[in-house]
């Protein structure tokens, strides 16, 4: 559900219903072996060659850092996440990973459970986005 | 990108009269960029109509949601969980979207909360072009990149008619003449010859329903 974009804090207890919400989500990340094969299938990374521009980095330090610290996470640690989730993908599905893992999936699970938070991109501020 | 304009709220409030709990559900895809389908027009949607249905008198639950895309099944399962507590959906993506989510959902009755009015622009925020009519058949090579087909009152094929004046339309003076931008453009690219083609008329596609297969997925798809 969309949260109140003006709250503050995080609903811990919504942030932990999603995270149980897709067992598969977690199974992905325990997965991922770090290979950067999935790094050649990013149009982003191709054309800006960040690493931090990754499908994997962009999975891992969302999503997995979602699960990681469920517990402590704060909504500026949400917020920052906007830059990998929004700002360096735009969703467009062709990562592509050799273990079958869904990272688009695992990408559009972390901005659904920011959005629950009521974290989400606002289009008003800028037509470029981020 | 597909723009779209929210209804307004009274024909929105007359589809969901009877209902007696709503699902609205909202789409981070086009209609967000054009700020009319994401999180925060949900929210607000959800608290103007909520204000409406305790003014007239009939209560209703509402709850929102947005989904990545609403032209995507997989996007769409998020709402399998959720659905069946409400009694219909309102959709705030576009028309292809609300069909989608009606196709998964066929028992439901799913509504249209946006007008979907255009393939457009966006020139800045909050401000919108239309650009293309998607005719099936692109003739914006030889036209120096201005459609004739949105851009022109006419939609004329071998422009301009004899209504333009002072490189303004006859249908509104307001509006540009898009065959004399067109003239401008390729002259500025020393291309005029490309007005001598003249063009047969269009094969309008528009009037069935588009369908396209990617050339590596034919096979896949038996087409």
């Amino acid at each position: 559900m969309n949260g109140a974009p003006l709250q503050r804090g995080v609903d811990r207890d919504k942030l932990k219903a999603m995270l149980r919400q897709k067992r598969r989500m977690r199974y992905f990340l325990s997965f991922c072996a770090s290979c950067g094969l999935c790094a050649e299938s990013c149009f982003y990374y191709r054309k800006h060659g960040d690493p931090r521009s990754t499908p994997a980095y962009k999975a891992v330090n969302t999503l997995g850092v979602m699960f990681s610290r469920k517990r402590t996470l704060s909504r500026d640690d949400l917020e920052g996440m906007k830059v990998l989730l929004w700002g360096k993908c735009v969703l467009c599905r062709r990562c592509y990973c050799p273990f079958g893992i869904d990272i688009s999936g695992m990408i559009s699970w972390a901005r659904s459970i920011c959005r629950a938070q009521g974290i989400y991109e606002d289009y008003r501020k800028s037509s470029r986005g981020l | 990108m597909v723009i779209a304009k929210t209804k307004p709220l009274e024909e929105i409030f007359g589809m969901i009269r009877s209902c007696r709990s709503l699902l609205i559900v909202g789409c981070a895809g086009c209609t967000a960029l054009c700020l009319e389908g994401g999180p925060r027009e949900v929210d607000g949607l959800k608290d103007r109509l909520g204000a409406l249905c305790k003014e007239e008198g009939s209560p209703c639950r509402m709850e929102g949601i947005t989904l990545e895309r609403q032209c995507e099944m997989e996007f769409i399962e998020e709402l399998d969980a959720i659905e069946g507590d409400y009694e219909a959906i309102l959709s705030l993506a576009c028309g292809a979207g609300v069909q989608f989510v009606a196709e998964r959902y066929p028992r439901k009755p799913v509504l249209p909360a946006l007008n979907t009015t255009f393939i457009g622009v966006n020139r800045a925020v909050g401000l919108y072009e239309e650009r293309c009519r998607s005719c099936g058949d692109c003739q914006l090579a030889s036209t120096g990149g201005i459609c004739f087909v949105t851009l022109c009152a006419k939609s004329l094929f071998n422009g301009p008619c004899g209504g333009s004046h002072n490189g303004r339309c006859e249908v509104d003076p307001e509006i540009p003449c898009a065959w004399c931008a067109i003239y401008e453009r390729l002259k500025g690219q020393g291309r005029l010859e490309s007005l001598l083609t003249l063009r047969p008329p269009m094969a309008w596609k528009n009037g069935v329903r588009g369908l396209q297969v990617h050339e590596d997925f034919k096979d896949r798809y038996g087409r």
